[in-house]
Formats: structure tokens, sequence, C-alpha cells
């Protein structure tokens, strides 16, 4: 498919997705939101992450960071589509800084120090609050009505969509892959990777922090353990290795596999599910480790050769 | 005076239990490229076995540690034979190696956690075992920190003396070096993968059954841990126990006067900042050459 036409295959989705708060039950369109932000979440990770084979645990502190700041701006009340882009500026810019300090790392260093840089954030982010606004949580006044966060979520998951199928055609894209493959090898022939990481980097980091400040309106009272929660970044990361990270289409589909999954399971059978997750995850791992992406190759490549 | 002793007694106790923690995340990481982020369940599991042993069965837990240590060697082995056999043998790179080992590790800390949660429900369990206090110079100590210091300190110190002197150590430290030259030299990866990785297994059985003798324990106490190993293994540089033990104390210190001179609710925050400002400072290690 050339670009121009996945773009327009992805536009025509959001329309049709765009129609659903008048479609569906409140119950059913809780779940497709919940759908849009994995999906968006796990494209932007794959973005940048499985193009270049690091592996950052980082998006629960771009996401929780982009939440706060629709409260940092209580002040006076900022218009929500202004709140989203900032949050998503504000996760931007962190991991711009905090990836020129440490994209030199890799592999299992890599993941560590950007773990240990989202615990850091939310345990700050706490500890500010406690001491110096004598708070643990904020409840957010007058949040905008469930239409108008459903259709904005859905405009920055689209958004991330058309941006990693651009950024996948782009020169950018292509020295990502390159970094991916054999980082010297693209530096020996010219690739710039210490830009190309940063700005990959920061890329990916502005539609986590995006989602998080246009999630935060939604839940209307969120504190540290709630927005900086590891369990949104983990779920980021598998949905996307699942799915297949390099890959664009692997991610979206698993992201709504997934988040139908927990959404079903995980009240009626909290640990039972977990379980389940676990085990899937291992043999995923083990016996499809190119995600579910990998099967659709797999089944082309035997037609091909019948 | 006394005070100080004490503060320092605190630090260094914790400190030996991170190291025993450390030092099996730290074998599996450094001879197979195992980041096994579900380390801290099989500490649970210890804790769990040990509070078993005790209410159930009434036996001592100390007694009762080195039966933790041979089951959870067993499930170590077991675990490396459903589960990261397969990724070490058909994975193209070591960078391929470390995610998909990280996956798998998510996999079973869901899985190990949740059967746990399952099994025994996420109340807090806790039994009370040499509770009485003792006087050291002044200082006054629970008797039972004392003998999870010992203890704790005293595994590591075996552990290091097997590396050292025997000739199995010697192996693991030259697959430590240089894996394909080890291989090239006649030592066998297929039993000493999973040995090695039941050892660290079992470390962290051990760690756990120590601490079931203190704390109270919960499925979800093992994560922490995890993760402290993870710092601890960062300051001390990989592949190294001796500096892994000393990294262990390290951080055990600086988290207890840390707290001493600012607050407890801010634990968390100075070991992560520890771990990040020796991360881009020294990327290598605290002590590396």
């Amino acid at each position: 498919m050339k670009l121009r036409h996945s773009i327009l295959a992805t536009l025509a989705a959001a329309l049709v997705l765009s129609t659903m708060p008048w479609l569906l039950s409140d119950f059913a369109l809780a779940m497709t939101l919940t759908c849009l932000m994995y999906a968006g979440l796990a494209v932007s990770w794959a973005m940048f992450c499985g193009a270049t084979n690091y592996l950052s645990l980082a998006t629960a502190a771009f996401f929780g960071l982009g939440a706060y700041v629709t409260t940092w701006t209580s002040g006076g009340p900022l218009p929500y589509g202004v709140a989203v882009l900032l949050g998503g500026l504000l996760a931007a810019a962190f991991a711009g800084l905090i990836g020129a300090a440490v994209l030199h790392l890799r592999g299992a260093y890599f993941a560590v120090i950007t773990f240990g840089l989202g615990e850091l954030v939310r345990h700050a982010v706490t500890y500010y609050e406690k001491a110096f606004q004598g708070t643990v949580g904020r409840v957010i006044e007058e949040p905008p009505e469930a239409v108008t966060i459903y259709h904005t979520v859905l405009l920055v998951s689209a958004i991330a969509v058309i941006t990693a199928l651009v950024v996948r055609a782009s020169r950018l894209g292509l020295a990502l892959r390159g970094i991916g493959a054999d980082e010297e090898r693209a530096q020996t022939l010219g690739v710039n990777a210490r830009h190309a990481k940063i700005l990959g980097f920061a890329l990916s980091a502005f539609f986590a922090g995006a989602l998080g400040a246009a999630m935060a309106m939604r839940w209307t009272y969120i504190d540290p353990p709630t927005v900086f929660n590891p369990f949104i970044g983990f779920q980021t990361v598998l949905i996307a290795m699942v799915g297949g990270a390099h890959t664009l289409i692997g991610p979206l589909v698993s992201s709504v596999v997934f988040s139908l999954l927990t959404e079903f399971l995980r009240l009626q059978f909290p640990y039972l599910f977990l379980i389940l997750l676990g085990l899937l995850l291992i043999l995923l791992v083990l016996y499809l480790p190119g995600g579910l992406a990998s099967l659709i190759g797999r089944w082309r490549w035997r037609k091909s050769n019948a | 005076m006394a005070y100080w002793f004490e503060l320092a007694a605190g630090g260094l106790i914790t400190g030996g239990i991170y190291a025993v923690v450390a030092l099996g995340l730290n074998l599996q990481y450094g001879l197979m490229r195992i980041m096994n982020i579900s380390h801290g369940e099989f500490l649970m599991l210890g804790a769990y076995l040990t509070w078993l042993g005790y209410t159930v069965l009434q036996v001592n837990p100390l007694v009762f540690l080195p039966v933790v240590a041979l089951a959870l060697f067993a499930l170590g082995v077991v675990v490396y034979w459903l589960c990261f056999q397969r990724i070490t043998r058909t994975a193209p790179a070591v960078e391929v190696i470390e995610a998909r080992s990280l996956l798998v590790g998510f996999g079973l800390m869901f899985l190990v956690q949740n059967v746990a949660n399952l099994i025994w429900g996420a109340d807090y369990r806790g039994y009370s075992f040499l509770t009485e206090a003792l006087d050291i110079g002044g200082a006054r100590f629970m008797t039972n920190r004392l003998v999870v210091f010992a203890f704790a300190v005293g595994a590591s110190l075996l552990l290091l003396a097997v590396l050292r002197w025997t000739l199995i150590g010697k192996a693991v430290r030259a697959m430590m070096q240089s894996p394909t030259g080890a291989q090239l030299v006649g030592i066998d990866t297929r039993f000493l993968h999973p040995v090695v990785f039941g050892v660290g297994i079992a470390l962290a059985g051990v760690a756990g059954a120590l601490l079931s003798m203190v704390y109270e324990i919960s499925p979800g106490m093992g994560e922490p841990y995890t993760v402290t190993a993870l710092i601890v293994i960062v300051l001390g540089g990989l592949g190294s126990a001796a500096r892994c033990l000393l990294g262990g104390f390290l951080l055990g210190l600086v988290e207890t006067f840390g707290m001493h001179f600012t607050s407890p609710s801010l634990k968390m925050l100075l070991s992560y900042a520890v771990l990040i400002a020796v991360l881009l400072a020294r990327p290598k290690g605290l002590f590396a050459r």
C-alpha cells in the first residue's frame, strides 16, 4: 500500500470511529476509548522502540507528565486543546532532555534507566505534591464532556498513526531502522545516530504525553499512582511487542485485542486474568517472537509458494 | 554514638539482603543475558514457603532454609528449561535475548504473583521469630535482624568462595568473560546455564526466607526487591560478585542515612537518584577500573 492510501485509510477509519458516541452504549464507548488510548500509545512506542530496538519503559512517565499538566495549569483553566498540546510538548521536551543524556546506553541498561527515570518522576511528583501543595491528588473541576474527550483521544491517536506512517517512509524512519539493524554501520554510512534517536524518542514521547493529558480529564481525580501507573507502560510495551513492534498494523490489532480482554476479564476474574495474560505472553514470546504480525507474513509466504 | 552505630548497622542489614537478591540476578544476567524481571517473585515464593513451614509444620525457619533453597533451585531449573532455554538457543543476537527474556520475565511475574494471590490472598502474613532485643555496645538490636544479617552475608560469601575456588566457579567466571571462548575450551553450556539459573533463583528464595523472619509478607512483596537488585547491579557493575556485594551494602547505607537526613517518603527517590547518577557518570559500575 502506498503512503497516500494508508493515510486515507487511517482518516476513513477515524471518521467512522468519530460517529461512535452516537451509536454505542456508554459502556461500549468507554471500552472503545481504552482501545484508542492503547492504540495511540503502542503505535507511538513502536515508532521509536520497534525501529531502533531500544526498549524504553518510560511511557508511564511521559503519560503521567502529560496528565499532570492539566492540573498545574488550574490557576486559570486552560482550554482543553491547549492542555493536551502542552502535555505533549512537555513530555517531548523531557524526552529530548533525558534522551540526550541516556541514549548512548544500549540494551538492558537503557531499559533499566528509562524505568528508573519514570519512577523517579513519579516519586518526585508525589513528594512535591505532599510537601509543597499539601495534597495527594487533585480533582479536575469542570471536566469537558465525554464526547469531547473521546474525540480528542481519537484525534491524537489518529495523528499518532499518521505520523508513524510518515516517519516510516521518511529519511528519519530509514535512519531509525538502520540504527536498529546495526548502529555502528548506520553511523559509518552517514546517519547522525544521535540526532535521529533524540528526535525519534521525543516524537514518540509527545504522543504519550498528549494522550496522558487527554485521558486525565476523563478520570476527573488524578494522583501519582494512577497516572504514573507502571502498568500503563508495561501494557503498552506488551501490546506493541505482542503485535509485532516493527510493524504498524500489529500494535493496532493487538491493542484492540488486549483492551477488550482486559476490560472483560479483569473485572470478573482479576487474578485468573493476569495468570492467563502471563501465560499468553510467555507462549507468544517463545513460539511467535515476531508478534502477531508475523502470522500475516507467514501466511503470505505460504500463499506465494503454493 | 550508639545511635549512629544502630543506624549504620541498620543500613548494613538491609544491604546484606539487597546483596543476596542482586547476586542471583547478576549471575543470571552476567552469564546468560537473561534479564529476569520476575526475580523478586521467587523471593516471595521463598518467603511463603518459610511461612508455611513455620505455621503449618512448625519448623524453625533457619532449619527450613536449606529446604527452601533446594526447592527453589529445582523450580529455577524447571523454569529455565520451560522458558529461557528456547530464547537463548533461538535468538539471533544478544540484544534480542535481553528483550525477549525481559518480556518472558513480565509474563512470569504476572503468573507467579497472581497464583500466589489466588492461593494465599492479598493480605499481609507474618509470624514472630526471635523478637527479643539484644544489647551490643550500648546499641539495641532485634535478634532476628542480626540472624538475618549473618545468614545473608554467609550466603553471599559462600557464593563468592564457590566462584573463586572451585572448578565450576572457574567455569562460570570464564563464561562471563567470554561465552564463545568458554565453549571452545570445552565448558558445557547445557549443564551450566540451568544450574546457574537455579542457583540465582535459590538465592532469591533464601533472601525471601530471611525477610519473612523480619517483615510481613504479601504476594506483591517481590517487585521492589527486583528494582533494588537492578540498582545494586548497576552500582557494582555487571559480572562481578564481590563488587555486587559491596554495591548492596552501599545502597543499604545510602538509603538508611539518606532517609535519616531527609524523610522516609524519599526512600525510593533516593535509590533511583543513585541509580541514575551512577548510570550517567559511570555506566560500567561505580567500582570499575
